[in-house]
């Protein structure tokens, strides 16, 4: 009994010391970090199984950092080494910038600024764009006539607005600089984590929501977004990113990186979150099922 | 240094509104949540320690014991299918909090009151009423109020999460701030969250202070004049 609990003991030990010494060894270990939706979670994934599957390297992925900034942060520091990010990021005053709506300007600022005061490698865009889409019930849209923003205009002081945590806040393209743009003064704002916006419009909690615009649950609850007819929000262009640091010490990478660049459309990356956030599927197993379906993995 | 101090102010200035605004929403529910705690905890903790039956006591501890370890998010996201988002959610969760520890406390300050001073208080002829009312309330208060102050600023402390539902609150300043990149707001919200625990813990402690002195000082005084 008293060697049982001896060689316990022992056992934990020697675990809790591999557990602190993996935590260290960071030269074969990739991690990579996702904000707290499915999007960014899958797309870790699949690059998970194309490093692992072609090179040597062990891939860690850390979900659920709060927001895009806290991965962005990460990064910089080596605490994680990819992500990914979006092009719209860039009006949250990390640096300099130009104000542009212009889908290539405002790429290619993110690439040359974030390379410039972040060391990191913005690679071009996957190929979708997941934006900021105002969102109501078909019902309330039928019934009110909402087909763009500014149709909200005339009910917009009686209702109650859902957004993520961050939009009251931004700058560029925030809640202050929608007023000022469209005019439009909602009742009443509700910021909250994001994945809660959808079930709260649907459930009439919200009269309206600032949805992400490649989030299945749109699909799901039947919702209407309305057109940005001010073409008031920036692109926001999804885009792999890593550590230049990380990428010299693994040039490898590089080119397992690039395969995904110009692979996944915004109806491909939709029906993909479809598959985790309604269908509830694991979203290894998603990122996988893609993988082997455009032939990257066999 | 001295430039960022101005820009904190002037970030200050220009966003008072908004401060305000959330730390009143903040107050607001930790106030209610903490208010219906007491009122429900501190009863059941007086009963409890009165009552006989230790099976009783178990399972109420148990249960409250079970609900103080769920993590708070985690509590958050069970309570949305029941109650929604909001205020009413995030108030209700926060309320489950702060019953464990007003309950133990009470309990514990009853049970701490010397059975002999009980058996005297019956000996000059107190009812149960006035024994619980005038004997052992005034001698379990100082552990009902450790209590209560514990609870109170642990839950201006969770209180941020309820941004993530959309109550609101000094956790909008924070979550907020994090999302843009913006550390005054970070630093403006949480440095508000420790003012208002330090100073709800202050005022409690004053409240303790008076009633103690003043439930101290009045049978002196009916002893004077018997006398």
């Amino acid at each position: 009994m008293r060697h049982q609990v001896k060689y316990f003991m022992l056992a934990l030990a020697a675990f809790a010391m591999a557990a602190l010494l993996s935590g260290c060894s960071q030269g074969n270990t990739i991690r990579i970090g996702t904000q707290t939706f499915s999007e960014p979670k899958i797309l870790a994934q699949m690059y998970r199984l194309l490093i692992e599957d072609r090179t040597d390297l062990k891939v860690e992925v850390m979900p659920d950092l709060a927001t895009s900034s806290v991965v962005l942060d990460a990064i910089k520091n080596n605490d994680i080494q990819m992500g990914t990010l979006y092009t719209g990021i860039i009006f949250d005053n990390y640096f300099p910038f130009e104000m542009t709506k212009d889908r290539g300007q405002v790429l290619k600022q993110a690439q040359a600024g974030f390379d410039q005061y972040y060391g990191l490698k913005w690679y071009d865009p996957y190929g979708f764009e997941n934006t900021y889409a105002f969102t109501v019930r078909k019902e309330l849209a039928e019934q009110e006539h909402l087909q763009k923003i500014s149709d909200v205009r005339p009910k917009a002081a009686s209702m109650r607005l859902g957004v993520d945590t961050s939009w009251l806040e931004r700058e560029g393209d925030g809640y202050p600089a929608f007023q000022k743009t469209y005019g439009i003064t909602f009742g009443k704002t509700y910021p909250m984590e994001v994945a809660l916006v959808y079930n709260a419009v649907a459930s009439q909690k919200m009269d309206i929501v600032l949805a992400y615009s490649t989030d299945a649950r749109l699909k799901e609850y039947g919702l209407v977004t309305l057109e940005d007819d001010q073409h008031f929000f920036p692109p926001y262009d999804a885009s792999p990113v890593i550590g230049k640091q990380v990428l010299s010490e693994h040039p490898e990478l590089n080119e397992i990186i690039g395969l995904l660049v110009g692979k996944i459309d915004a109806e491909t990356m939709i029906a993909l979150n479809y598959e985790v956030d309604v269908n509830k599927r694991n979203e290894k197993k998603v990122a996988e099922e893609y993988l082997r379906k455009i032939g990257l993995l066999k | 240094m001295s430039a960022w101090l101005a820009n904190y102010a002037a970030f200050l200035s220009d966003r008072q509104a908004d401060i305000w605004t959330a730390l009143r929403e903040h107050i607001v529910i930790c106030l209610i949540a903490v208010l219906f705690g007491a009122v429900i905890a501190i009863p059941v903790g007086m009963l409890l320690a009165g009552n006989r039956k230790g099976w009783l006591n178990g399972l109420v501890f148990t249960i409250a014991n079970i609900l103080q370890t769920v993590p708070s998010l985690a509590l958050l996201a069970i309570l949305i299918p029941v109650l929604g988002i909001g205020r009413t959610p995030a108030i209700f969760a926060l309320f489950l909090y702060s019953l464990m520890p007003i309950m133990r406390n009470t309990f514990a300050g009853f049970q701490a009151v010397d059975p002999n001073v009980i058996e005297a208080a019956r000996g000059m002829g107190y009812s149960t009423a006035q024994r619980l009312l005038q004997i052992q309330l005034p001698l379990a208060f100082p552990y009902i109020m450790s209590g209560l102050r514990v609870t109170t600023v642990y839950i201006i402390s969770w209180a941020t999460l309820a941004t993530l539902i959309g109550a609101g609150g000094l956790g909008q300043l924070i979550f907020s701030g994090m999302g843009v990149n913006k550390k005054e707001l970070i630093v403006t919200g949480a440095l508000l969250a420790v003012l208002l625990a330090l100073l709800a813990d202050f005022v409690l402690g004053l409240a303790e202070k008076w009633v103690t002195v003043r439930t101290k000082s009045a049978p002196a005084a009916g002893t004077e004049t018997a006398g």
